[in-house]
């Protein structure tokens, strides 16, 4: 017999498995530039979901988890620091995930600007007249 | 209509599925613990009790970022500016000036235009306050400055280009922001240096509290009482002008009105076949 929470729990991970599989669909076989590069923002967001769940802990008898910032550090209690790492998510998933946000909006951009320039002289963003074109 | 058949068969196959999955297989269950790496990360993050493991920061993910893997977070630094060189070298030649006359109005409505005079306010003092304060809670440079650099585009949007250029926010001067503050992140990457060579004692790049190789060499975690955490809140701070002028030009050259472009493409145009 399963509990709810582990349903809905794993309805959230096919779930992500499916939008990673839209978003890989969205990439190769739509040939709007545009969305294309939507389709590679999904599956990017995705793939940040992905690691801050291989980083999350359950919660143990009813506490929740706590995030990894220490909030009582003006104690200077140990006791504290002990319950506060017994508790907090794995901050490293955080960590990595914090940098690939921004650097995806600045790779994002730059592809914009890409698809903007190829607008710029082609008149169109479709891959379909693009690659009709020589030159 | 045949959308909503597609959508629906869809969400009843990821239910199915989910069902079937949860109810015959247990890997999916997330653990109640985490990685020993992780464990060491929480503990050593803040704390005072032995200097030589320690970041000093309250915020596991700062002292990640700019300390433990300090290195790392640079070249992601230098990822995020090869995107924006590239996307600054493929508008070359388009300069930002303003135009010769503007006929009428630019922008949208009054309404619009009066709540957007007080909402960037806010926008970039929300945005300081993620970034300076980004080793007390969660947040940092790379959020503060990505926050800060709405409130260009949402002043782009509703008050026009020409608008942000009258008030010397064109790519000159965020080219000179940008470049504070990758130099700052320089400095500081190389402070504990600095200050060896100055004393004479052995010290890392990016080192921030004192190693055990290193032990005479340390930048102070509290300054009049205040935590700093040693580099990260200098870290922070320089991250924060470099990410927010580094958008604020893609966000000023990707806005250009067309019509702009293609005269400046026309004039080169003549001016080539004239010499």
């Amino acid at each position: 017999m399963i509990t709810l929470s582990e349903y809905f729990m794993t309805i959230l991970i096919t779930c992500m498995i499916v939008n990673l599989g839209l978003a890989l669909y969205g990439v190769f076989f739509k040939p709007n530039l545009i969305k294309k590069i939507i389709a590679l923002t999904i599956l990017g967001d995705t793939a940040n979901t992905f690691a801050l769940i291989v980083g999350y802990r359950m919660w143990v008898a009813g506490v929740p988890s706590r995030p990894p910032v220490f909030t009582e550090w003006r104690t200077n209690n140990p006791l504290l620091l002990m319950i506060f790492t017994k508790t907090a998510v794995d901050p490293l998933p955080q960590a990595l995930v914090l940098t690939a946000i921004v650097i995806g909006l600045a790779v994002t951009l730059f592809l914009v600007f890409l698809t903007l320039q190829a607008w710029k002289i082609y008149k169109s963003v479709d891959m379909r007249d693009i690659r009709r074109l020589k030159g | 209509m045949r959308h909503w058949v597609g959508i629906c068969v869809l969400i009843l196959t990821i239910l199915s599925i989910s069902f079937v999955v949860a109810t015959n297989i247990n890997v999916l269950v997330l653990s109640t613990n985490v990685k020993e790496l992780a464990k060491d990360y929480l503990m050593y993050t803040y704390y005072p009790w032995d200097k030589y493991f320690t970041a000093m920061s309250p915020e596991a993910c700062t002292s990640i970022v700019w300390d433990f893997r300090g290195l790392d977070t640079v070249f992601e630094t230098m990822v995020f500016y090869l995107a924006i060189i590239g996307a600054i070298a493929l508008a070359r030649g388009i300069p930002l000036k303003l135009p010769r006359e503007v006929k009428g109005e630019l922008g949208l409505s009054l309404i619009v235009k009066t709540v957007t005079k007080i909402v960037p306010v806010l926008i970039i003092a929300v945005a300081g306050s993620i970034a300076l304060h980004g080793h007390l809670t969660p947040g940092g440079g790379f959020q503060g400055g990505a926050t800060a650099a709405v409130a260009p585009v949402l002043i782009l949007v509703v008050f026009s280009q020409f608008y942000l250029l009258k008030r010397g926010v064109n790519k000159n001067s965020m080219l000179l922001l940008r470049s504070i503050g990758l130099t700052g992140i320089g400095i500081t990457a190389f402070a504990a240096v600095l200050i060896g060579l100055a004393t004479g004692h052995y010290a890392f790049v990016l080192q921030n509290q004192p190693k055990p190789l290193a032990p005479d060499v340390s930048l102070p975690a509290f300054v009049g009482g205040q935590l700093i955490s040693g580099s990260l809140w200098f870290f922070n701070f320089f991250e924060f002008l470099a990410v927010a002028a580094g958008f604020t030009i893609v966000f000023l050259l990707i806005t250009l009105p067309e019509k702009l472009v293609k005269t400046e493409e026309k004039e080169q145009v003549e001016e080539g076949e004239k010499k």
